[in-house]
């Protein structure tokens, strides 16, 4: 799936090729365990946040106010694998 | 190995066909016949570089961005002194349970250093080089990072380049 395939599904609004191209990413080439990484990397979120600890959120707005959306959409990507890596649960091959 | 090669052929002339076939509408398109360069002495009397996309890199250096959806199109030097306890692996495109075991398979630097001790080979470059595999612009990796690879190859004197896929 190459990069231009992924921008002509941009410019066409073509969401399915998208969404299996981000589960593919996310699932080394597995769509389906793609999608269970996403669930994965949410449900571990969750779960932190079940008995409302203290949280920055001064740092969160900070950084969403202040922070461009290609940084926050990287960040975003970081996030998803710190949450994978947290849930114990790791399918990927190597090391972050 | 020391023998002059006269054979300045493409090693896999069909390589880029054989990955349009398995990825189709995709990947790379290359027609450009890029030509091996001689070696024109020994071995034994040549500095050679070792580059390998196996995301080696020596340990507190910032780490390869494996998460971006599109690459990491930057290179890291590997001191070609370095011990394997100064180095670590970031990708997570390749199996690396062997390679954490012994990093000389997927990046040989003690083998590098035991042949150049042994006369094998001259001597080897200040620094070897890496990147990761995972590229989805090959465009932009030829643009940015084989340009880069090329000059930092060249800045350290390099004689000859032994390439390494992970």
């Amino acid at each position: 799936m190459s990069l231009q395939h992924l921008k002509t599904a941009v410019a066409e609004n073509d969401s399915e090729k998208l969404i299996r191209y981000v589960r593919l990413h996310l699932g080394d080439g597995n769509e389906a365990a793609g999608r269970k990484e996403i669930d994965k990397a949410w449900i571990e979120a969750l779960k932190l946040m079940l008995d409302v600890p203290a949280t920055d959120r001064e740092f969160i707005f900070a950084t969403l106010n202040n922070q461009t959306p290609a940084t926050l959409a990287h960040l975003y990507f970081y996030l998803h694998f710190y949450f994978v890596k947290r849930s114990g649960a790791w399918i990927h091959d190597g090391t972050l | 190995m020391t023998e002059l090669s006269d054979d300045t052929r493409q090693l896999r002339p069909s390589l880029w066909e054989t990955i349009n076939e398995r990825y189709p509408g995709s990947m790379i398109t290359k027609s450009d016949f890029i030509p091996l360069a001689r070696l024109r002495k020994p071995l034994s009397q040549t500095r050679l570089t070792f580059v390998s996309s196996a995301g080696i890199q020596p340990k507190g250096t910032l780490p390869f961005d494996v998460v971006h959806p599109v690459g990491d199109f930057s290179l890291r030097r590997v001191p070609s002194a370095s011990t394997i306890s100064e180095l670590e692996i970031h990708q997570i495109k390749y199996p690396t349970t062997g390679a954490l075991k012994d990093l000389n398979v997927i990046f040989p630097i003690e083998r590098l250093q035991e042949l150049t001790k042994e006369g094998v080979i001259g001597e080897l470059t200040p620094n070897l080089f890496s990147f990761i595999g995972y590229q989805m612009d090959p465009e932009r990796f030829e643009r940015t990072l084989a340009e880069d690879l090329a000059d930092a190859v060249v800045a350290d004197g390099a004689e000859a380049v032994l390439l390494c896929p992970a």
